[in-house]
């Protein structure tokens, strides 16, 4: 630092272009710095990690609670056969998808919540924002089941698991600085790989494996409406609405430019490899609950699958497949009420970045705050209709994804904003054959969900 | 935390804080646009309806 420094915490300053410079520039200046001096020593796998982070976590994130139990659900019913290139191809939906929030990123250095109002105004914005919220409200409810679940298998009592996960996540943004609160999550979503050696005490046969990747198959029982239903589950547990608004937000925060492109789109890739891994690895562990023919229709939590699972599996790959459900839904409730945060603070316009002090960003971690409390406090009222919440949150997020595409399809497509970064017609090709397969997908869940019977049990 | 010329000039102009609070113009749609965004608001309209009878509906399920 220079001498002649000043306090920032009470004085507007300048910098050399005549524009106001807050704590939060400088804070990111001091994450540039580091990965200016890095690229200049050409140290690339510095370079990545320094660059790392939004990908990952919008990824490992997205394997939350309900996916994880959809993933359970899918092994479960049906083994290791169709769907595990299945799961494969939603995570390279996924990386196609989140790709595209990245150059947003880099290109514009705004988050996607306020380019929707921006460029289209106060009726898209307003409408993306108040359905992001609260489907992510309902979504941090379902968060809380997982950890409350997962602490009811380790004997710990719901009020007691809830307010562990409350608290971690308030401390998480009291960390009042990107940097660390995203090197934080990364180390907690690190136990989203726990579900790799579950999959080991499963005894999973390579063969079958190789063989379902090669043939995607089998496939047995046929195409009725459960069969449906944990098609689309899938695919909603892989490309959700918060996903787009959360790492386009956390790609600014985190102050990527237009040079860090590369590593931004090798960071969105290693965390769908990663997550990709720990699905299939769900899939694989949950995989003897089919061969012993067990009903899973039932399961409300991954707790149940866990303690079904302990007499096939053993004692340790049920615990580490119980404390991988208490990972996915601590970790998805801290990214998800974030993403909250960052849509509703760009919306309206006032200050949002995880650098931020509590004073200058009140509105914005209150956003987060208070959705993580009323989300726990309905978890533990009893008789709260949380099934309700559940299936509703799979609605919204099926239903509500094709807006959220075509919207991120115009803005990738917008020139102005993005210039030489605009999408080409290969990637307009991969976006928009996306876009109308989660439309059709979404109006297939709305058939299924109004008439359940309509393709049979 | 205190300022730094030197250090602030590892941001790119348009990162600075005061850069981003700048609106961006509203965009300008073209009939093709203009009207995938019309058929979207008739999808969400469409849609808003499922999701309340959704919840509802699960409402109403015995859990």
């Amino acid at each position: 630092m220079s001498e002649n420094a000043l306090d920032l915490g009470t004085v507007a300053l300048r910098g050399s272009a005549g524009e106001r410079v807050t704590r939060e520039d400088m804070l990111r200046a001091r994450d540039r710095l580091k990965v200016l001096k890095t690229r200049s020593a050409k140290r690339s796998l510095q370079l990545l990690w320094l660059l790392a982070g939004p990908g990952v976590l919008v990824m490992l994130g997205e394997n939350d609670g309900p996916s994880m139990v959809s993933y359970a659900t899918t092994g479960a019913t049906y083994g290791v056969g169709f769907f595990v290139p299945f799961i494969l191809l939603t995570f390279v939906l996924a990386f196609v998808v989140q790709e595209m929030t990245v150059r947003l990123g880099v290109a514009t250095h705004r988050g996607h919540a306020e380019l929707i109002f921006q460029r289209f105004g106060p009726f898209w914005g307003y409408f993306a924002m108040g359905d992001l919220v609260f489907g992510n409200l309902l979504t941090l409810v379902t968060e809380f089941i997982a950890v409350q679940a997962g602490g009811l298998y380790f004997g710990l009592p719901s009020w007691l698991s809830v307010a562990i996960g409350v608290v971690l996540v308030v401390a998480s943004l009291a960390l009042r600085r990107y940097a660390t609160w995203e090197r934080a999550l990364m180390a907690l979503a690190v136990f989203n790989l726990l579900f790799i050696p579950a999959a080991l005490f499963a005894h999973p046969s390579g063969a079958a494996l190789t063989h379902a990747l090669a043939t995607w198959g089998p496939l047995p029982g046929g195409f009725g409406t459960a069969f449906i239903t944990l098609v689309l589950a899938n695919i909603g547990a892989t490309v959700t609405p918060w996903m787009i608004f959360f790492q386009q937000s956390a790609v600014v925060d985190k102050g990527l430019t237009r040079a860090d492109l590369p590593q931004g789109r090798m960071d969105t890739a290693i965390g769908a490899a990663l997550a990709a891994a720990a699905a299939i690895a769900t899939v694989v562990v949950t995989a003897p609950l089919f061969a012993a023919h067990v009903d899973v229709s039932q399961f409300a939590s991954g707790a149940d699958f866990a303690t079904a699972l302990r007499p096939l599996i053993g004692t340790t790959g049920a615990t580490l497949f119980a404390l991988g459900i208490v990972e996915a839904g601590l970790v998805a409730a801290m990214t998800i009420s974030t993403s909250s945060s960052y849509s509703f603070a760009e919306t309206m316009s006032v200050r949002h970045s995880l650098n931020l002090d509590f004073a200058q960003g009140y509105l914005f971690y209150a956003v987060a705050i208070v959705s993580t409390l009323v989300a726990a406090g309905i978890v533990l009222i009893p008789g709260a209709p949380l099934l309700a919440m559940t299936l509703t949150v799979n609605v919204i997020a099926t239903l509500l994804m094709a807006p959220a595409l075509l919207l991120l399809l115009l803005l990738v497509n917008d020139r102005e904003i993005m210039r030489d970064l605009a999408n080409g017609w290969r990637a307009n090709l991969a976006g928009g054959t996306i876009v109308v397969a989660i439309s059709l997908v979404g109006a297939l869940y709305g058939v299924i969900t109004v008439f359940p019977n309509v393709f049979g049990k | 935390m205190s300022y730094d010329p030197a250090l602030i000039s590892a941001l790119e102009p348009g990162q600075l804080t005061a850069a981003t609070h700048r609106k961006l113009p509203r965009r300008s749609l073209g009939r093709g646009t203009l009207a995938l965004l019309i058929l979207l608001r008739v999808y969400v309209v469409i849609a808003i309806p499922i999701v309340l009878y959704a919840f509802v509906h699960a409402l109403v399920i015995p859990q």
